[in-house]
């Protein structure tokens, strides 16, 4: 059982809240629900949406065709009215005009109970619910959930929208179903890998579509006792991380793809002076400031590569927000351990997108500090070791503890000798080798299905490719999760072992498939690429595919 | 304590007879000094440098260090003091460091006031680069890369401070060395950013130590420093040329008491010994 519902209107109509909650709701009554989020950039006005999408199977993308459109403006109507399946039909209020439009006389309820237009929106809420056929205790739980104070009003407006509707009832009904779900979008997913990984501090800048986690850290900073600030710009927020990182403490900051550009050079100043630091890279359709509120997958080759000189750089990328609790967790224990930046490459549509579960769930990753206990007095902050780590100590613990972005001896000190320059480059490049070997335990990649042909892709087209295999059972779907170190071996074997093979990306290029030939050799001539800042959907994909053969 | 024990055994690269040795000795002497009179503790100490000649402290001073990105010692400083309180942190600057590359983060410091000491050791010339100008150099002006020379007046460090909401705000004269020392423990001791600016004139690119050494006078007792207007006046006494003969005042021009950044953080602590229970049942309960 399916459906889609697109909520439309204008910025300030409260389209996001309305279907975020709509989505909750579904996940109450124990439906999985995929949120996808269009807005451009700007403040008022202009055209916002939602498509929502809810099944009794779980999913994790949405298609354009819908089965209702919850229009708060004429525009929504005018806009999306193509894409309403031929049994569709519009949900708005009296007024607007189209021939599928059910009106709803909100005004005079809203007259009567003394509320504000956005209160509309719960009228239409309450009036979808009784034609979906759920029980409006449902609804009115998750009010109280999610709109504390204001959650009377709003449940009087819900009560009011449901008793409207009295003769138009779905033929599928929404009853409860066993088990909640639960919705996630892959900005709070970083943000709750973050404090699953015992983070301290964090530093940002806003940037869309990273400003999420900022916004949900600080405030929660109180609660769950962590510090974050935001600062001038950029190079003032990653180098504060990197003094923080110095100080013990573990930092993570979040950015998007022109506020990591600033960030570089301190990128490199963290492999040199290796300190840890996790780095959060939501990207954005570019090049500059490029296409800021839709996605992309533009900053592959750029993360890999961020930084002046020769350095560890950790780089994962996950799929869908359960993933990104993982590696977060997986790159703030990397980044600790190891001593050097570990960046977390996601996009718009993972970051902002909703996803439902059936828990949520952090992963096994160790979580504890890497500062060593009791430093001795002769401690050395980078002391020659047989894998290249040198273990961490902080001011304030006793021994003199130094950090630097010039290359330096053992103590810290600058070192510009031949022999010590060659000897430390040897051993910061040893904790590569090192970690190659503990990269295996963190599926670097999964493959899902059974197919001999593959699709191969990296990130948030992770959802739509899965929702396709049901309809493409000659193929198997190849995911590569840590771009660097890269899973040379595994990716080599899956693609030569396969029949045919189309590359996937969001970008214009094919960023993916270039690394693949730089580590693999193979080369990946067969390319499905979408460079027009919106992700795919598995209809779309499905007939891509198809047409290829 | 002794200020032989804060050197390390690097060989020192500065020029002979530069005026950084004297600021070497005159911030030890300060260290020696604070610690003895037990208002800080040397493992407490932390310097951040930036890159130029003054960023050498580094290597010559057995403290806690962090050798950082030419311009952005300001916020690495403030990174620093924001995961440990306990730390007193030395921000160590040149001219092009903190009015050319970090002349962003320097006003920052200034409005949002961390508690962190800021020296700046002023030459009015990009010395390591070997001569070429920096925002501090006067107009006129002739160094490598722009031999038509500067066509613009010098910025005025001490001015843009105190506009930019600077708490603590001097000058000192690199071949003061008492003078300058008594301006560090006073630095030290203040509770915001305390801000240093330190003539420290480049013997081989920007030699002006004569027209200092004539022109410099040390604020007295008679100079309030509480008084804000007075305190600009006597910022803009001078204007960092070298043109005609004019007054240099060196001393704390400006004191006030303004909150703190950091106390902006009721949860500030020292981080790495926290202990850390995750709750994720309790994290996740609203999804």
């Amino acid at each position: 059982m399916e459906k889609t519902i697109l909520v439309g209107g204008k910025a300030q109509q409260g389209t996001g809240i309305t279907s975020n909650f709509l989505g909750r709701i579904f996940c109450r009554l124990g439906y999985y629900v995929f949120n996808y989020r269009d807005y451009p950039s700007l403040i008022t006005g202009g055209h916002n949406f939602n498509v929502l999408r809810v099944s009794d199977k779980q999913i994790f993308s949405h298609e354009n065709q819908c089965d209702v459109i919850v229009a708060l403006d004429q525009e929504t109507i005018d806009l999306h009215q193509k894409d309403l399946k031929k049994s569709g039909f519009i949900l708005g209020r009296q007024g607007l005009k189209s021939p599928k439009l059910r009106p709803i006389e909100a005004v005079p309820i809203l007259e009567r109970l003394k509320l504000a237009p956005v209160f509309e929106n719960n009228i239409l809420i309450g009036w979808l619910f009784k034609y979906l056929g759920a029980d409006k205790e449902f609804l009115f739980k998750e009010a109280e959930k999610q709109f504390g104070e204001k959650s009377e009003r709003v449940i009087s407006t819900l009560q009011a929208g449901y008793d409207l509707n009295k003769d138009f009832f779905s033929e599928n009904k929404f009853k409860k179903i066993k088990g909640e779900k639960h919705l996630i979008s892959g900005n709070e997913a970083i943000s709750l890998g973050a404090l699953a990984s015992g983070i301290d501090i964090c530093f940002g800048y806003p940037m869309t579509p990273a400003t999420p986690i900022l916004k949900f850290l600080s405030k929660k900073q109180i609660q769950e006792d962590i510090l974050v600030s935001q600062l001038e710009n950029e190079i003032a927020v990653i180098n504060a991380a990197l003094g923080a990182s110095f100080g013990g403490a573990k930092t993570m900051v979040a950015t998007s793809g022109g506020g990591f550009a600033l960030m570089t050079e301190a990128v490199s100043l963290a492999g040199m002076a290796e300190l840890p630091v996790v780095i959060y890279l939501g990207q954005r359709m570019g090049p500059s400031t490029g296409v800021p509120t839709y996605t992309g997958q533009g900053d592959l080759k750029f993360a890999l590569n961020a930084g002046q000189g020769e350095f560890l750089r950790i780089v994962s990328a996950p799929g869908d927000p359960e993933e990104a609790i993982q590696r977060t967790e997986e790159a703030f224990y990397l980044a600790s351990k190891y001593r050097t930046p570990a960046i977390i490459l996601g996009d718009k549509h993972l970051g902002e997108s909703g996803y439902s579960f059936d828990q949520i769930k952090n992963s096994e990753t160790p979580n504890k500090r890497f500062i060593v206990k009791n430093p001795p007095e002769n401690y050395k902050s980078y002391k020659i070791s047989e894998n290249g780590i040198s273990p961490q100590a902080v001011p304030g613990q006793g021994p003199v503890v130094r950090a630097s972005s010039y290359e330096h001896n053992e103590h810290g000190n600058s070192a510009e000798d031949a022999a010590s320059v060659a000897k430390m480059n040897e051993k910061r490049s040893r904790k590569l080798k090192y970690l190659e070997k503990e990269i295996p335990k963190m599926t670097p990649v999964k493959i899902y299905g059974k197919g001999k042909n593959l699709i191969v892709s990296w990130g948030s087209t992770k959802g739509a490719i899965l929702d396709s295999l049901s309809e493409l059972p000659d193929f198997r779907f190849l995911q590569i999760c840590y771009i660097n170190p890269f899973p040379q071996k595994e990716v080599a074997r899956e693609i030569k072992r396969s029949k045919r093979v189309i590359l996937v990306e969001n970008n214009l290029t094919g960023l993916l498939g270039q690394v693949i030939r730089e580590n693999t050799g193979l080369l990946l001539e067969n390319k499905i690429l979408k460079y027009d800042a919106r992700p795919f959907t598995p209809g779309y994909l499905i007939k891509e595919i198809r047409r290829k053969r | 304590m002794n200020a032989k024990d804060l050197g390390t055994k690097e060989k020192i690269t500065w020029c002979p007879g530069c005026p950084n040795f004297s600021m070497l000795e005159a911030f030890k002497e300060a260290i020696v000094e604070l610690v003895d009179k037990n208002k800080i503790e040397t493992k407490n100490i932390v310097m951040a440098t930036g890159i130029g000649c003054h960023g050498k402290f580094f290597d010559y001073l057995n403290l806690n260090g962090f050798y950082c990105l030419h311009g952005r010692l300001l916020p690495t400083a403030l990174g620093i003091k924001l995961s440990n309180p306990t730390l007193t942190v030395f921000g160590v600057g040149g001219d092009g460091d903190t009015y050319a590359e970090g002349v962003d983060h320097f006003i920052h410091a200034c409005r949002n006031n961390a508690d962190l000491k800021l020296i700046v050791h002023n030459n009015q010339v990009f010395a390591l680069t070997v001569g070429q100008a920096t925002p501090t150099s006067e107009k006129g002006f002739v160094g490598t890369t722009n031999p038509l020379g500067v066509k613009e007046k010098p910025l005025n460090p001490l001015a843009l401070a105190l506009v930019s909401g600077a708490s603590f705000v001097a000058r000192g004269f690199a071949l003061e060395k008492e003078h300058l020392k008594g301006l560090i423990c006073q630095a030290a001791e203040h509770k915001g950013f305390a801000f240093i600016d330190v003539l420290q004139p480049c013997l081989v690119f920007h030699n002006v130590i004569p027209y200092l050494q004539k022109n410099i006078y040390k604020l007295d007792e008679n100079h309030n420093s509480a008084d804000f207007n007075l305190a600009l006046e006597k910022a803009k006494e001078w204007d960092l040329s070298f043109d005609k003969d004019s007054k240099i005042p060196i001393g704390l021009f400006y004191k006030t008491e303004k909150p703190v950044f950091d106390d902006g953080f009721p949860q500030k602590k020292v981080w790495y010994k926290k202990e850390r229970k995750i709750d994720w049942k309790n994290l996740t309960k609203n999804f």
